[in-house]
């Protein structure tokens, strides 16, 4: 607990003894504000990074990095990359993961562009007009491709890391095979204007994206789904013994992860009227990257909605950042995973301080789960 | 009942020989130039370095954990040292160029398997990290650009061939690297079967607490083994090298995931303490050979991918759908509890 939350129920003590009903309310006010606190691992540390990247190329370069163009195209570029980090944060805050996301998301975009490519070539106006239907059907087939394993996960038992490697091989495969391992051309002219438009000069993608994750953030924190998905991650016996549906709770996961993935293939199209098998098929170790980044736990049960997009940012700012003094994509790979190392040590020491503040120096490894059944053993 | 059990193996080799027999059958049958001398050597050839992947693959998998930077430490270490090679202008020698290779390797490695040990971390996730790391590194500090001349003694070896057999089907050529890949193998068999230090890689896969309460030096053999993964993988770096008779730093990187899904195939248990060399082998041989056959029955290569991706998928869910058949007819505490901690393993 934070020293904050204590000020507040010090505060609130007067007002309880009066009214039992305010306590309540106050308290639920106060929690909703550790709440946010209590997984600030993530989010917290992600608003001093992105301040610092900030600051820093902007004192580097200030004359490109802060052009308007520029910013405008990190918050063109993110959040394609955002949505589908967040699909998988929502994935491994059940303990899974699911490498098939960017292989589902570039299928739908080849639905898409398929379908409208085959209703334009006999009557364009009509490819038009049916716009919006294509691009739900297009979101439908990221619904289906995440029921499948969910399917795979929960019904067949398999392990996430596996049938996700395994649906990511097939759907990648049938989309080569689709599209004879060329790139589609075509997309409903409604999705251009979407890639193009802005509001108050935000761009209507970035939009699109804060509107995403609000949704995905109101899904896990405030539904009794999303409360399930938590308890099915931080401990699934507990979750067992408590009655909850693992088989349906798996499932609504990740079909909302595929659904989530096909809205990502739609923000393909929108940014470029091209789909391709092969795109961004650097995203699927960059989205786990900023996913964990972003505070979730790789382990499952926590995860933070606001520092997933505040780690999208980041990366793209660093991304962008790098060009604009003029360094490459290699250095930027290079700085991504020394970020994600030093994150990742930084934590392990931080909680090996705060748990056990002795014995850390000795053995850190023997701090969590494998302890447990050693115990119940003896 | 019993020999049958035996042929089985415990990781199912047996099944998967016979899939593999079974493919090869049906090939055969459904077009007779599949079965020649000289698909049967390019398969071989071309299952040289994925072999010696999915071999340091095996090893880190037995021990719980995952690798994902193996194809980055690769063409590192094969990368860096053929441009050493070329730039001081001197030639080591085969020996020489392997050692300085595995060298490299050993000491990336070394980085994964410190950050991995000392700090308890994800294995997936930290190797994701150095493989960017190792990646983005060999473009910044080494180069990018391609070779076309190897060192002499790479050069010589790319074409030299222990078989070389006059069919009437044509020439059919067997590469002198596959002798060292089975040595390798048989290696990596006999380490992991016979000795304390393979043995203690299945102990640790099996329970890391059960393992360092019996008096495992559970760090020390993690880095060891992902100094060992680095070695294999700057073999594998530096044979991939020769074998493509060029040095092009964009080779390898991206076929991480294949070769996982060859070592899983395999019968090898993502979540430790199961797995072997033979049903590795078997499991790259597995997917050469469909690759192979793919092409000879007219099917696009596209369809690869799928293949793999479908094989994958039942393999797995099969023992799945065992286990899970299993665990419902003797239910107790300790089921609950392995299968809790399974569950818990599943983000590791």
């Amino acid at each position: 607990m934070s020293p904050k939350s204590n000020q507040h129920q010090a505060d609130s003590t007067p007002k309880a003894r009066t009214l039992g009903q305010l306590n309540d309310q106050v308290g639920n006010w106060t929690r909703r504000l550790v709440r946010p606190a209590g997984v600030h691992r993530g989010a917290g540390r992600m608003v001093v990074a992105l301040l610092l990247a900030v600051t820093l190329f902007s004192i580097l370069n200030p004359r490109v990095f802060l052009s308007p163009i520029n910013l405008q195209n990190i918050a063109v570029a993110a959040p394609e990359i955002g949505i589908i980090a967040i699909a998988i944060m929502l994935i491994m805050l059940t303990g899974g993961i699911d490498l098939s996301l960017v292989a589902i998301a570039n299928f739908s975009a080849i639905t898409i562009s398929t379908l409208h490519t085959a209703i334009a070539a006999n009557d364009p106006a009509l490819a038009d007009s049916l716009g919006v239907l294509i691009v739900l059907a297009g979101i439908a087939v990221g619904m289906l491709g995440g029921a499948f394993n969910g399917f795979l996960v929960s019904v067949v038992g398999i392990t996430p890391i596996l049938a996700t490697l395994a649906t990511m091989q097939i759907y990648n495969g049938i989309a080569i095979v689709w599209t004879g391992g060329s790139t589609l051309y075509g997309a409903p002219a409604m999705l251009s204007s979407i890639g193009e438009a802005a509001v108050a000069n935000i761009p209507l993608l970035f939009i699109i994206f804060v509107i995403t994750a609000v949704g995905v953030a109101i899904l896990v924190n405030r539904t009794a789904l999303g409360r399930m998905i938590q308890l099915e991650g931080a401990n699934p016996l507990a979750a067992r013994y408590s009655a909850i549906p693992r088989r349906a709770v798996l499932m609504k996961t990740y079909t909302v992860g595929g659904m989530l993935a096909g809205l990502a293939g739609v923000l393909f199209l929108a940014r470029n009227p091209t789909a391709s098998a092969d795109y961004g098929s650097s995203y699927v170790l960059l989205v786990i990257v900023i996913a964990v980044l972003g505070g979730t736990n790789p382990a499952g049960g926590f995860a933070s909605v606001f520092g997933v997009v505040l780690a999208t940012l980041t990366l793209q700012v660093v991304s962008s950042g790098f060009t604009a003094i003029r360094l490459s994509s290699y250095e930027y790979a290079m700085a991504q995973g020394v970020i994600l190392i030093t994150v990742m040590i930084f934590d392990a020491v931080s909680s090996t301080r705060t748990k056990r503040p002795k014995k850390s120096a000795s053995s850190p490894t023997a701090k969590d789960s494998p302890a447990q059944p050693a115990l119940t053993r003896t | 009942m019993d020999l049958l059990r035996r042929l089985r193996g415990s990781n199912n080799e047996g099944v998967l020989a016979l899939v593999l027999l079974g493919l090869i059958v049906a090939m055969s049958i459904a077009n007779p130039t599949f079965l020649t001398l000289n698909t049967g050597f390019s398969v071989l050839r071309s299952s040289i370095v994925p072999v010696i992947f999915a071999l340091g693959v095996l090893i880190v998998v037995i021990t719980g954990g995952i690798d994902v930077s193996f194809a980055a430490i690769a063409i590192f270490a094969g990368y860096s040292t053929v441009t050493f090679c070329l730039n001081a202008g001197f030639d080591p020698g085969l020996l020489g160029i392997f050692a300085i290779a595995m060298g490299v390797g050993a000491g990336l490695g070394f980085i994964n398997g410190i950050v991995i040990a000392r700090y308890s971390l994800s294995t997936l996730i930290v190797t994701l990290g150095t493989q960017g790391v190792f990646f983005g590194a060999m473009y910044t500090f080494v180069g990018a650009s391609y070779y076309a001349d190897l060192p002499g003694s790479m050069a010589a070896l790319a074409t030299t061939n222990i078989f070389d057999v006059t069919t009437d089907t044509g020439r059919a050529y067997l590469h002198v690297l596959v002798v060292p890949v089975i040595l390798l193998c048989l290696l990596v068999a006999w380490v992991l079967k016979r000795t304390m230090f393979g043995r203690s890689l299945y102990a640790i896969g099996g329970d890391i607490e059960a393992a360092r309460r019996a008096g495992f030096q559970v760090k020390r053999t993690q880095i060891s083994v992902y100094m060992m993964v680095g070695a294999l993988a700057a073999i594998a770096g530096v044979i991939h090298i020769v074998l493509s008779r060029s040095a092009n730093p964009r080779d390898l990187v991206g076929s991480e995931l294949d070769i996982i899904a060859a070592v899983i195939l395999g019968g090898a248990s993502i979540f430790g303490g199961r797995g072997s060399v033979i049903g590795t082998v078997l499991g790259v041989l597995l997917v050469q050979v469909i690759k192979n056959s793919l092409l000879l029955v007219g099917v696009p290569s596209a369809w690869l991918r799928t293949a793999v991706g479908v094989l994958l998928v039942l393999g797995v869910g099969i023992q799945a759908l065992a286990a899970r058949r299993d665990s419902r007819r003797m239910r107790s505490i300790h089921e609950v509890d392995s299968e809790q901690k399974q569950e818990q393993k599943v983000g590791s």
